[in-house]
């Protein structure tokens, strides 16, 4: 692996793929929002980031949760820090002072407005950029969390379809004949089994999780990987190359580590970000038919779907429309670098 | 090369097989079928229809009802015995009753048939109408401003899934503007209009769902397309081309052009289980009465003779498919020799 890493080829490819801008820079931004996700807490919590109080530094956004007579509060239960910032703000000879994340929401926490009923329209005063869905929840602070779950999903999706495809696919290409019949039949049994279907029945008898959904989705999903490796791995072991090296007395296992793998891996590395936009986006389906994560986990599917049964606030639909595109885009961006950067004839034209 | 698909065409019955089990197994074995359905709604007492006949209590079933009900959907066999049964039907061309519907499955299935035709229908002929010129177009002239502005475009349409397109356009068009009808294929008093009106009646209702069934299809055909092209104009068989003296346009289209059509030939064969079976998502949104709305509809309501009748169809269409992109590829790359043992 390191040695894929720093021989002169990859390196090679490194620098094209730097050198188209379009493609480097969306790396960037996916890079950067990522991160930020990473640290969702502290851009969307109903806990403070810094609470100074009486002389001393409080930092609740991690940890155990602090209960309101800390800070001089007559309740037990944990702190109400919006509420705790209008009572610094009515006393400012205390000298106390607090900062509240951006968003100063949580996903889960339903902000009831008196004498209106939610969905709330954006509005920058109440603090809901983006306004509420159906029970008060902030829609930018389900965003972000729900850009988290379905980015570590359809990675840890990715992996493992990966890791499956590229054993099976490699063999079934190279060996063909009767393992490669015996495969190609369960991959047919398996891409049509109905994978919404499937899904439902097991959701019906246990409320799927994060990763009992996951190995559901590995579980079906990894024969597009297989499908697309085999046709590579034919493609290659037909090539004079793999002729020649078996000429020269390469045994198979050298031939498909040495040669096939290397060769047909452009074919693979051009296929991760498209997988996982699909990653992604297959969740959002799911949680959209109301099949995917349980229901108080912050999704994009889940907002989709309250949006289409409330189309007069269009904010919900626009919101997660638009999250989804600059997500995706930057993806595909990301994925059409990638692959200029593994042509390595790229400009070869000849007039 | 024949023998070889013949070979294939035959392993199509135990794949079937294969599928079906399966999937029988499944509505066999997991809780939540019909008669589970059916006794909890008798224990709520509500009304559920002929099939309860008498309610003695109102409360439960009794056991002679419930061995009854287990005789209509036919699970008071074992397991294996009730697959042969069921596909001893199915070689009759006799896929079952529907349990929501009390109509033969085939029937029901039959009536969606020319909605989702249309759509498949259109929406392949739009694609490979519009998609293997801009690809070809884009592959030739890569880099250019054509090719970007046009990249912007497909790629929006590759990034986002169908089905998203589609709630876009329906709450954008449909619920916010009032443009175009809030889903569904022809309008209610669709009966009375003359022809004319009837079709454009359908093409309002077509406009929003084939631009959300285009888009997804569209942006990956274009793309397979251009990638192709491009990785065929780099090929050594391209310098010799050009060396021997051919204009570049004649080169593409005699020598790069046909070996990029391969990748579109893998996919072609797959085009026939879109035709019909359509995509659930879209039709769901758009509440359109095809056969994708019915499958959709039939696992939630658990009505598994029209689960397993749209699987029957579905399946052998998708099985074809493979076999026919197979011949598609053998046809347009002689290097491929299927079959043929190599060592």
């Amino acid at each position: 692996m390191i040695s894929l890493l720093s021989n002169p080829v990859s390196q090679k490819r490194w620098r094209r793929f730097r050198q188209s801008r379009r493609g480097f820079a969306s790396a960037c931004i996916l890079l950067l929002l990522t991160l930020l996700s990473i640290g969702a807490e502290l851009l969307a919590s109903n806990r403070a980031l810094i609470v100074y109080y009486q002389g001393h530094l409080h930092f609740p956004t991690y940890g155990s949760v602090i209960s309101g007579r800390e800070f001089g509060l007559d309740y037990d239960y944990e702190t109400n820090y919006r509420d705790l910032q209008t009572s610094f703000a009515a006393a400012p000879e205390d000298n106390n002072w607090l900062i509240m994340p951006l968003i100063p929401f949580s996903p889960l926490e339903s902000d009831l407005i008196a004498g209106d009923f939610p969905p709330h329209a954006p509005s920058v005063s109440s603090k809901h950029y983006l306004g509420t869905d159906t029970s008060g929840r902030d829609v930018l602070a389900r965003l972000i969390y729900g850009f988290r779950t379905a980015l570590l999903f359809s990675v840890c999706l990715l992996i493992f379809n990966y890791i499956v495809g590229v054993a099976i696919g490699c063999l079934m290409g190279y060996w063909g004949g009767r393992f490669d019949l015996f495969f190609q039949r369960v991959i047919e049994i398996w891409s049509n089994i109905p994978f919404l279907y499937v899904i439902m029945i097991v959701a019906s008898v246990i409320t799927p999780g994060f990763w009992t959904l996951l190995l559901i989705m590995a579980f079906f999903g990894w024969t597009g990987m297989t499908w697309y490796m085999r046709t590579a791995a034919y493609k290659e072991a037909s090539r004079d190359y793999v002729m020649a090296a078996r000429a020269l007395g390469a045994s198979g296992s050298r031939i498909m580590f040495r040669h096939i793998l290397p060769n047909s891996v452009s074919t693979l590395v051009t296929f991760v970000p498209f997988s996982v936009a699909s990653g992604i986006t297959s969740l959002t389906a799911l949680d959209y038919l109301g099949f995917g994560l349980p229901s108080p986990t912050p999704s994009w599917g889940e907002l989709l779907k309250q949006g289409t049964e409330n189309m007069e606030s269009i904010w919900m639909v626009g919101a997660v429309v638009t999250a989804m595109t600059v997500i995706l885009m930057l993806v595909a961006f990301i994925g059409e670098a990638i692959r200029d950067a593994y042509d390595p004839k790229q400009f070869s034209y000849y007039e | 090369m024949v023998g070889y698909f013949l070979r294939r065409l035959l392993l199509v019955i135990p794949t079937f097989i294969g599928i079906s089990l399966l999937v029988f197994t499944i509505t066999r074995v997991v809780p939540g079928g019909p008669i589970e359905r059916l006794m909890t709604q008798a224990q709520l007492g509500g009304e559920t229809g002929g099939l309860t006949r008498s309610q003695s209590s109102g409360s439960t079933l009794s056991d002679e009802q419930m061995e009854e009900l287990k005789h209509y959907y036919g699970f008071d066999k074992p397991l294996l015995a009730g697959y042969a049964e069921w596909l001893g039907k199915v070689i009759q061309f006799d896929l079952g009753t529907s349990t929501r519907y009390q109509d033969p499955v085939w029937d029901i299935i039959k009536e969606r048939f020319p909605v989702s035709i249309f759509y498949g229908l259109s929406t392949m002929i739009l694609t490979y109408l519009v998609c293997i010129p801009l690809g070809i177009f884009k592959g030739m002239y890569h880099g250019s401003r054509f090719d970007s502005l046009s990249s912007a475009v497909v790629f929006l349409g590759y990034a986002l899934p169908s089905y998203v397109i589609g709630i876009a356009l329906i709450s954008a068009f449909a619920g916010y503007f009032d443009w175009f009808p809030l889903g569904g294929f022809v309008s209610d008093d669709f009966a009375e209009f003359g022809f004319w009106q009837k079709t454009t009646d359908i093409f309002h209702h077509a406009v929003l769902p084939l631009i959300a069934y285009l888009a997804g299809s569209f942006a990956v055909t274009t793309l397979m397309m251009k990638n192709a092209l491009m990785d065929n104009m780099s090929a050594d068989y391209m310098r010799t081309a050009t060396a021997k003296g051919l204009m570049r346009g004649e080169a593409i289209r005699g020598h790069a052009l046909r070996n990029s059509l391969i990748p579109i030939a893998t996919s072609f064969g797959n085009n026939i289980s879109l035709l019909i079976s359509g995509s659930f998502l879209i039709e769901t949104i758009f509440n359109i009465d095809g056969i994708g709305l019915l499958g959709y509809e039939a696992v939630i309501e658990r009505d598994y003779p029209i689960v397993m009748g749209i699987l029957v169809i579905s399946s052998i269409l998708y099985l074809v498919g493979n076999i026919l992109s197979d011949i598609c590829v053998a046809l347009v790359d002689p290097r491929i020799r299927f079959g043929e043992s190599r060592t």
